[in-house]
């Protein structure tokens, strides 16, 4: 339905009948400009078997600056447990604000965002090691006015 | 890979460390889980202690085996793994520090039984004492910086004429080179021969040695070939040295695997100069000639099992010889990085090859430049030579220059094959070019 862009859906055969619709959804497409066609599926969550959904992922972060972890750790979201994230998705950040933690040898290490721009991915979850130059953050950096 | 293959063997699971341009490595691909930890420069990645540290806290490891270079004769790392209730498969950090300090090692191994290079006891202060030390260590002798290394602030003096002037440059090339002009003296041997001693230390005070290896073939002090036994080493002074060395080492409280090197005289005498801490990339010619995997032994010594468990039966039989294959022109030694599109090993009886190079493998400029480790045994050393000549024939590897031509010629010399070498033989073979 998502590929074609398709409300509604009915389709008949001899005894069969099948009639697929789309409920009304909160996110409306029209509300911003998008580059990339983004498919609006309630509830899904770009399932990896979808070739679609794949390839827009891969394009959707393709045009992201990517904050890499620059040391070896786990991964912390929040400055501690239980407290608000230091962004989620959809936050505007500033060049030098703090995004997460991550802990290598019992210290606590800030990662800063080195770009001003929106949070459109968080890669990681709290609580995952994380290696040297492995992707955390996707960072559309606002242009320049 | 070496590491790899015994943890295999063992049923222990690893977890491989690699910098940024090594992301393509055998030892990444056959590692159970793998961290990479850092770009490709060394000081950022290999030898960047809280990356490695942290990488063996996020993968929960339960030791962690340092190979050889980088940090595996690092004391402080091995502290802190010990203060991250990690296991550092080696010695304690006491002892990688003692031996680490030349000269305390020196002090430390006499004192234990074993003789050094005569020489004097510390630095040589003023005239007076300089003609003295002269006078009991003789002619030729060296005057070395006690700050250095790499040849600098080190004189050869060979007539009594000379021997002012040589302290005098070697003090003001040594303030020059290293900020400190002190410098102690030495007996100066022309032809020597170095040879070194496999050694395995329990955790509850047994010492073994595990006889000895010649690796007097070699170019501005990197060793290009190696071999057991030697061939100037009779059974005798091997179990009378060898005696020594493990009453040395149980005083000292050695534990894991290491090597005491040694320089051998002209006339046969055999001086200890220093001993190195870690496995050493020439271990495979100990391990065809003795049977014992030395990886497996220093993981169950590390692991807290006794010497007899740990190495299983000693036995020792043929010759083995090691050629160290560089990625390198053989003739310029200028290091040849690039793509490797051939890789075709030689196999067949007595013949092993420790490599981590394939075909379409990239050798990143950033490192060692040796590529793979050919080792052959025979029943005695002529079949071994004759076994490694028909190996490096076989050995075919392009994209990149190797030193297999070189090692071509040094295993078709007569003198090599006669045994008649010393530590110049390279620069002999080379027409004096080899420097």
């Amino acid at each position: 339905m998502g590929e074609h862009n398709l409300e509604e859906f009915e389709y008949s055969r001899g005894d069969l009948r099948i009639r697929l619709r789309k409920p009304a959804q909160g996110t409306a497409v029209a509300s911003r400009t998008v580059t990339a066609p983004e498919i609006i599926v309630p509830g899904a969550l770009q399932p990896a078997a979808a070739p679609t959904g794949a390839s827009v992922e891969a394009r959707a972060t393709e045009d992201l600056h990517l904050i890499k972890s620059p040391i070896v750790g786990t991964y912390y979201g929040s400055p501690s447990p239980g407290a608000e994230a230091f962004v989620k998705v959809g936050a505007h950040v500033d060049d030098g604000q703090t995004l997460c933690i991550v802990e290598a040898m019992k210290l606590m290490n800030e990662i800063d965002s080195d770009v001003s721009g929106e949070v459109m991915r968080i890669f990681a979850e709290n609580g995952q090691p994380v290696e040297y130059g492995q992707p955390l953050f996707g960072i559309r950096p606002s242009r320049k006015k | 890979m070496r590491v790899i293959c015994a943890c295999k063997e063992l049923g222990i699971s690893t977890v491989a460390v690699y910098s940024e341009a090594d992301r393509n490595s055998l030892h990444v691909r056959f590692a159970d889980e793998a961290v990479c930890i850092g770009p490709p420069r060394s000081s950022e990645s290999y030898l960047n202690i809280p990356q490695v540290i942290s990488a063996a806290e996020i993968t929960n490891v339960d030791a962690i085996h340092p190979g050889y270079g980088f940090l595996s004769e690092n004391a402080n790392f091995a502290k802190v793994c010990e203060a991250s209730e990690i296991t550092f498969i080696g010695p304690k950090p006491e002892v990688i520090e003692m031996m680490g300090e030349k000269d305390r090692a020196r002090r430390e191994i006499r004192t234990a039984g074993l003789v050094t290079v005569p020489g004097s006891a510390g630095i040589v202060e003023g005239e007076e004492q300089l003609a003295k030390e002269a006078e009991k260590i003789g002619y030729p002798l060296i005057l070395k910086a006690v700050a250095g290394g790499g040849g600098r602030g080190m004189r050869i003096v060979r007539k009594q004429n000379e021997l002012l002037n040589a302290y005098e440059t070697a003090r003001s090339e040594a303030q020059q080179a290293f900020g400190n002009p002190d410098v102690y003296a030495e007996k100066f041997i022309e032809h020597p021969r170095h040879i070194e001693f496999q050694v395995l230390g329990d955790q509850y005070g047994k010492v073994i040695h595990l006889g000895e290896r010649e690796c007097s073939i070699q170019r501005r002090h990197q060793k290009l070939v190696e071999e057991s036994p030697s061939p100037v080493l009779d059974p005798k002074r091997r179990k009378d040295l060898g005696a020594k060395i493990v009453k040395a080492l149980e005083k000292i409280g050695y534990t894991n695997a290491g090597t005491v090197e040694f320089l051998m005289d002209e006339d046969g005498s055999l001086y200890f100069i220093e001993m190195n801490t870690r496995i050493q990339v020439e271990h495979p010619v100990t391990e065809l000639v003795t049977g014992v995997d030395l990886i497996k032994a220093q993981i169950r010594i590390a692991a807290g099992e006794r010497m007899e468990d740990a190495t299983g039966e000693i036995h020792y039989s043929g010759h083995a010889i090691e050629c160290r294959i560089n990625a390198e022109d053989p003739d310029t030694f200028v290091p040849s990085a690039g793509r490797i599109t051939t890789f075709q090993a030689p196999g067949g009886t007595g013949v092993r090859v420790d490599s981590a190079a394939y075909a379409d493998a990239v050798i990143p400029p950033y490192y060692d430049s040796m590529i793979a480790k050919l080792i052959v045994k025979g029943r005695d050393r002529a079949e071994a030579i004759g076994r490694m000549k028909r190996a490096l024939e076989m050995f075919v590897i392009e994209g990149i220059k190797t030193s297999i031509p070189l090692h071509r010629r040094i295993l078709a010399d007569p003198d090599f094959a006669s045994g008649k070498f010393d530590t110049h033989f390279i620069e002999r073979l080379l027409g004096g070019n080899g420097k």
